[in-house]
């Protein structure tokens, strides 16, 4: 049983449908979920390779190339080896979704938050391995994993560069993924650890970070593009209270609405916090609690320029 | 030697590497620079060979450029990279493995295949399928095939 502290509990039970089937589910490992890469392999193929190896896979209605596994031995497959699946988070696989008919003229794209490259390589699928896209982490180190996954996924579009985002080089982009540095509670059902290093301190300086993250971005975006702003934890300091920010700096800035997913059930955000009521646009970012659809905790806003 | 080898890679120039590069897998493996067009090649240390978006940009600090496809070090010796992305549109120089020595290969090991399953490859390197599905780099020498598998990709596979 994970030990959830009594301050995440306060924080977050007033805000879910259903606070028991909420704390239950973040005890519950999540299931093995992958993405076909359609650089080097689609869906049917990946299907029938699995049906031959009798390992039981279910297809996600609301995205074809996305599969949940019966089994976690997808690691050794030889779809895994050569890249044809990515191992990925199914709620990890939004943002990139979430800019699909932008990706199909996009020329200029920025993963701004790249590493380990779950998204790029999916934006790269996406954009059919053409135009550019800047996969940028501000870590060095990170930028290693990133290099590898981009090689194995066949991401040829993907150029990768090391560069603090807040102090980016001005550029204009068609389209902007920021998946924010957060801290990251909505991924506790496959981190045990994930309460040692919680606190409300870590949320505020995250807060903060994001803040500066999400007006760089903003700036970079080609007028008429599109940005996804996306973290994986639960804190509205960290989401909608980021959100708000940009609209307090940036009054222009359009937060559209996100489409219904067929079989993921997306929520509505957080419309106050702590005695601060947002700006009615947040109201078109969405929540993904994990108890609704068996995933990891997520958000996401939509904005464009 | 590799010293040697070394010195004679960093002595070609970029276009002349590049169409060494080219050049080679045409003739090896029977792949059109054609199957390129839309991307660029990009030449970084050590005589690597990246694959990459046909314009690069020049700023900020660029780490690296698309996937590296090969290495320059007197001969072009392809990756595995390449050998996954472009083996369906290759049709020389390729072996086709059974199941036993495709666990083999992704296991890192090499291949001590029989001479008349090797009848129609001449020695170098060569790209490694099962099931029309490419698998990666080896190299014929001496009647065995050597595993040209990077470390970090080798997997011992159940489902194949």
């Amino acid at each position: 049983m994970t030990f959830i502290p009594d301050a995440f509990r306060q924080r977050y039970g007033p805000l879910v449908d259903d606070e028991d089937a909420f704390l239950a589910c973040l005890d519950i490992l999540l299931p093995k979920s992958f993405r076909v890469n359609t650089i080097k392999s689609d869906a049917d193929s990946v299907k029938a390779r699995f049906a031959g190896y009798g390992i039981g896979i279910t297809q996600m209605p609301w995205y074809g190339d996305a599969f949940v596994s019966e089994t976690p031995d997808i690691g050794a497959t030889l779809e895994h080896f050569t890249g044809a699946i990515y191992m990925q988070e199914l709620v990890s696989m939004l943002p990139p979704l979430l800019l699909r008919e932008e990706l199909k003229d996009a020329r200029f794209v920025l993963d701004a938050c790249a590493a380990p490259g779950s998204k790029t390589t999916q934006l790269a699928a996406l954009m059919g391995n053409r135009g550019v896209i800047v996969a940028n982490d501000a870590s060095y180190s990170r930028t290693r994993a990133l290099k590898f996954n981009i090689e194995k996924a066949g991401a040829i579009n993907a150029i990768i560069t090391n560069q603090d985002l807040r102090n980016f080089p001005h550029m204009q982009f068609d389209a902007i993924l920021v998946d924010a540095p957060c801290s990251a509670e909505g991924t506790i059902r496959k981190n045990d650890k994930l309460f040692a290093d919680w606190s409300e301190k870590v949320i505020s300086g995250q807060s903060r970070l994001q803040k500066q993250l999400i007006t760089k971005a903003f700036e970079l975006l080609a007028p008429g593009g599109v940005m996804i702003y996306s973290t994986c934890t639960f804190a509205p300091e960290e989401n909608e209270a980021v959100v708000d920010w940009l609209l307090q700096t940036y009054p222009d800035a359009v937060i559209e609405p996100i489409p219904e997913m067929e079989g993921l059930k997306l929520s509505h955000p957080v419309e106050e916090w702590n005695g601060t009521t947002f700006n009615a646009w947040v109201r078109n970012t969405r929540r993904i609690w994990p108890h609704h659809s068996n995933t990891g905790g997520f958000y996401l806003a939509r904005v464009r320029k | 030697m590799r010293d040697r080898h070394k010195r004679q890679g960093n002595e070609h120039p970029p276009q002349e590497a590049k169409a060494m590069v080219l050049g080679y897998l045409e003739e090896r493996f029977g792949l059109s620079p054609d199957e390129f067009k839309g991307f660029g090649l990009y030449m970084a240390s050590k005589g690597r060979v990246y694959l990459g978006p046909e314009r690069a940009i020049g700023s900020p600090r660029i780490v690296c450029v698309g996937v590296t496809i090969a290495r320059l070090s007197g001969a072009v010796k392809p990756s595995t990279n390449l050998i996954q992305l472009f083996g369906r549109q290759m049709s020389r120089n390729m072996v086709a493995l059974e199941n036993k020595e495709a666990l083999s290969y992704a296991k890192g090991e090499d291949l001590l295949l029989p001479a008349e399953r090797l009848g129609h490859v001449t020695p170098g390197y060569v790209a490694l399928t099962y099931l029309g599905i490419p698998l990666g780099c080896g190299l014929l020498k001496d009647g065995s095939i050597r595993n040209m598998l990077p470390k970090a990709k080798r997997l011992e596979l159940r489902f194949i």
